[in-house]
C-alpha cells in the first residue's frame, strides 16, 4: 500500500511522474486520439482540431501568465502574427511549409521583445494594458502592410504537404494538430520542471525576492515572453490553416478572452490545467446549445442568430464563477477528487 | 491653419469624453486598487439606457439625465455588491479578471437587450454650431468640455479635503488598516463605484449626443486606456488631461497621417510613454518593501 510520497533524489523530485500507469494511460490515450479521427464524423472531428489546436495556445498563453505571471491581454497579436507569418512565407512566397512554421514562431517572437522590452519596467496592470494595446497595433500594421499581407482581403492559405505527407483530409490534419499538441505539450511540462521553469515560478511568486536569490529578471522575463510567443505564433498558424483563410477578422479580441478564460477554468499555472480548460470552454458552447434546444426551438433560433454573443458571455459567466467558487480551476477540483479517492473514509 | 483648429477642437470633445472614462477608471483604482475593465461596457448601458429613456418616456433634457444618472449609481451598486464584493480581500489578478468576464457579458448584453443598429440621440440639444470666427463648435462639443473641467475640479476637490475621500484613499493603499481605523471598506468600494458609473454614464451621453450610439460603444473603454496609463492609473486630475492629450493626438494622427494611424495612435504613444515613465505622467511612484 502506498502511505506517501517519500522522493529520495533530486532527479526524482523533477521528473515529470513517478508513476507507471499515468505513462500507460498517456500513451492509450495517445493511441485512441491517433484512431478517432477515422471514427468519428467531420462534425465531430472538427472539436477535436479546433481543442488540439487550442491547446498549443492555450499552453503558450500559460507559460507567461500561469508560469511566469505576466498578465497578457494581447495573446490574439501572437495568434494572428503567428498566421500571417505563415501565410505570407508559404502562400506568398511558395516556400515548404516547415519553413512557414518556423517563420510563424520566430515572427511573432521578434514582435514579443518588442512588447516585452517595456514590461521589465511595468508591473501588473500596466503590463496587461500595454499588451492590449500591442494587440490593437499589430492589427493596423498588418492592416497597412498592404504588399506584404493584401491588407484587409487576406490571404487564402492550402492544407500543407510536409516531408511528401499530405495533411489536405480532415485526419491527417488533426494527426498534424496532434503532434503539436503533444510536443507542446511535453516542451512546456520539461520548461516548468527545469531551471528556466523554476525561475519562471519564483518571478511569478515573488519578483523581489527572486532576484534577490539570483535570477535575472530581464532575461526570463524576456525569455518567457518569447518563448510564448513562439507557441502562440504556431497555434496560430495552425488556426489560419484550419480556417483556409488568414485574416484580421478571422482573429477578434474575443480570442485573448478565450485564452484567459481557459488558463482560469483550468487552473492558473499548470498544463493539465491549460488542457483541461480549452476541453470544457471549447466544447461549453456547443454543450449549452445542446441543453437549450432540448427545451425550446426558440432558444435554438436564439443560439444561432446570435451564437457569437452568447459565446462570449458565456466565458464571462464562467470566468466569474470559477474565480468565485473554484479558484483553483478544474485541475484544483481535479486534485481534490483523487485525493478523496485515495484516501476515502479517511480525510488524508 | 483653420484645419489644424477644426482638429484640435473636434480632438479637445473627444478627449474630454476620454477623460471622463479614464476619470472613472481612477476613482475606482484610487478607492479599490483595481482596474475595472467594465468601464466602457458601463459607459455604454448608460447611454442605451437614457436613450430607451428618451423614446419612451421623455425627450427633456433634464428628465434623461435624471433617469441617466440614477440608473447609473443603480449599475454601479448592483455591479458592486453582486459580482465586487464577494471577492473582496481576493488577488488583484483575480478581481480585475471579475471585471474583464464582466465586461464580456455587458457587451453581449446589448445586443440581446437591446438591437445591433445604431441609433441617434435626439435630445434637441447639442447639435447645434457655434461659430467663433470661422471656426464652428458644437454646443455639445463644449459641454462635454466644460463639464470634465467642472467634474476634474470636483472630484480633485473632494479626494483631497473630505473625509470620505481621504477615507478612500486609506483604503485603496491597505484595506486591512483602513478596516481597523474604523472605515467601512465595502461603503467606500460601493460608493466609489457608483460614483464611477455615474462619470462612465456622464461620458456615454455625451457621446451619444455628438455622435451615435451603436454595440461598438465600448471600444470607447479600451481607448480610455491610453488616457488613464498616461496620466497614471491613481491619478484622476492626471487621467482628464491624459484624456485631452490622447484625442488631441489621435485627432492629429488621424488628421495628418490617415485614418489607420487614428486608431492606433493612442496605444502607440502610452508604449512610449510607459517606457519612459512607468508609473504614467502623473502617477505616483510604488515604493515595495519585501
Amino acid at each position: 500500500m502506498r502511505s506517501g510520497d517519500f522522493k529520495e533524489t533530486y532527479g526524482e523530485l523533477v521528473a515529470l511522474t513517478d508513476s507507471k500507469p499515468v505513462w500507460l494511460w498517456s500513451a492509450a490515450l495517445v493511441a485512441a486520439l491517433i484512431v478517432a479521427p477515422f471514427l468519428l464524423n467531420s462534425y465531430i472531428l472538427s472539436f477535436l482540431i479546433i481543442i488540439l489546436i487550442t491547446v498549443v495556445g492555450a499552453l503558450g498563453l500559460n507559460i507567461l501568465t500561469g508560469y511566469t505571471g505576466l498578465i497578457s491581454l494581447g495573446h490574439v497579436g501572437f495568434l494572428v502574427t503567428g498566421a500571417y507569418a505563415y501565410a505570407v512565407v508559404v502562400s506568398k512566397y511558395g516556400m515548404p511549409p516547415l519553413v512557414g512554421f518556423l517563420a510563424a514562431g520566430i515572427v511573432p517572437a521578434l514582435a514579443s521583445l518588442v512588447v516585452g522590452a517595456p514590461s521589465l519596467r511595468l508591473k501588473g496592470l500596466y503590463l496587461a494594458i500595454t499588451t492590449l494595446a500591442f494587440s490593437f497595433i499589430i492589427n493596423t500594421v498588418i492592416l497597412e502592410a498592404r504588399t506584404l499581407t493584401n491588407g484587409a482581403r487576406g490571404i487564402p492559405v492550402q492544407r500543407p504537404k510536409i516531408l511528401g505527407v499530405s495533411f489536405d483530409s480532415d485526419v491527417a490534419f488533426t494527426h498534424l494538430c496532434l503532434g503539436f499538441a503533444i510536443v507542446t505539450l511535453f516542451a512546456t511540462l520539461n520548461i516548468r520542471r527545469s531551471r528556466v521553469g523554476r525561475a519562471f515560478v519564483a518571478i511569478r511568486d515573488n519578483d523581489t525576492a527572486a532576484r534577490v536569490m539570483g535570477i535575472n529578471l530581464h532575461a526570463y522575463k524576456l525569455f518567457a515572453f518569447v518563448t510564448s510567443a513562439f507557441i502562440t505564433g504556431i497555434a496560430g498558424a495552425l488556426y489560419g490553416i484550419y480556417l483556409s483563410f488568414v485574416s484580421v477578422e478571422g482573429f477578434p479580441f474575443l480570442l485573448s478572452i478565450e485564452a484567459l478564460a481557459i488558463l482560469i477554468v483550468g487552473g492558473l499555472g499548470s498544463a493539465l490545467g491549460a488542457v483541461l480548460g480549452t476541453i470544457l470552454i471549447v466544447l461549453l458552447p456547443e454543450a449549452t446549445r445542446m441543453v437549450f434546444s432540448l427545451f425550446s426551438a426558440q432558444m435554438d433560433a436564439l443560439f444561432s442568430t446570435g451564437a457569437q454573443e452568447l459565446k462570449s458571455m458565456l466565458y464571462g459567466l464562467v470566468i466569474i464563477l470559477f474565480l468565485r467558487f473554484q479558484p483553483r480551476g478544474l485541475v484544483g477540483a481535479w486534485h481534490d477528487i483523487r485525493r478523496l479517492w485515495v484516501n476515502w473514509p479517511l480525510r488524508y | 491653419m483653420q484645419y489644424l483648429i477644426q482638429l484640435l477642437i473636434s480632438g479637445l470633445a473627444i478627449g474630454a469624453i476620454y477623460g471622463l472614462i479614464a476619470m472613472g477608471f481612477a476613482v475606482i483604482y484610487k478607492s479599490t486598487g483595481l482596474v475595472n475593465f467594465a468601464q466602457g461596457e458601463m459607459t455604454m448601458i448608460v447611454a442605451y439606457i437614457a436613450w430607451t429613456i428618451s423614446t419612451t418616456v421623455s425627450g427633456n433634457v433634464f428628465v434623461v439625465a435624471v433617469g441617466a444618472i440614477l440608473t447609473a449609481i443603480v449599475l454601479g451598486l448592483v455591479i458592486e455588491r453582486v459580482v465586487m464584493r464577494p471577492m473582496l480581500g481576493e488577488p488583484v489578478f483575480a478581481t480585475v479578471m471579475v471585471t474583464i468576464g464582466l465586461a464580456v457579458i455587458l457587451r453581449s448584453s446589448i445586443n440581446f437587450i437591446w438591437d445591433a443598429y445604431p441609433h441617434g440621440l435626439d435630445l434637441g440639444v447639442g447639435r447645434d454650431i457655434v461659430r467663433i470666427g470661422d471656426i464652428g463648435v458644437r454646443t455639445g462639443q463644449m459641454a462635454v468640455i466644460a463639464t470634465l473641467l467642472l467634474l476634474l475640479a470636483a472630484v480633485w476637490a473632494f479626494f483631497r479635503y473630505s473625509k470620505f475621500g481621504i477615507a478612500m484613499r486609506a483604503v485603496a493603499a491597505d484595506d486591512r488598516t483602513a478596516l481597523l481605523m474604523g472605515i467601512s471598506a465595502t461603503r467606500v468600494h460601493a460608493i466609489a463605484w457608483a460614483a464611477s458609473s455615474v462619470i462612465a454614464g456622464i461620458a456615454g451621453v455625451f457621446f451619444a449626443i455628438s455622435y451615435d450610439l451603436s454595440p461598438a460603444m465600448f471600444q470607447l473603454g479600451l481607448k480610455s486606456f491610453p488616457a488613464t496609463i498616461l496620466g497614471g492609473l491613481d491619478a484622476v486630475l492626471g487621467s482628464g488631461v491624459g484624456g485631452l492629450l490622447i484625442g488631441i493626438t489621435e485627432n492629429l494622427a488621424g488628421g495628418y497621417l490617415g485614418s489607420g494611424m487614428k486608431e492606433v495612435a493612442g496605444f502607440a504613444m502610452i508604449i512610449v510613454v510607459l517606457m519612459i515613465r512607468p508609473f504614467g505622467i502623473f502617477g505616483e511612484r510604488d515604493i515595495e518593501r519585501v
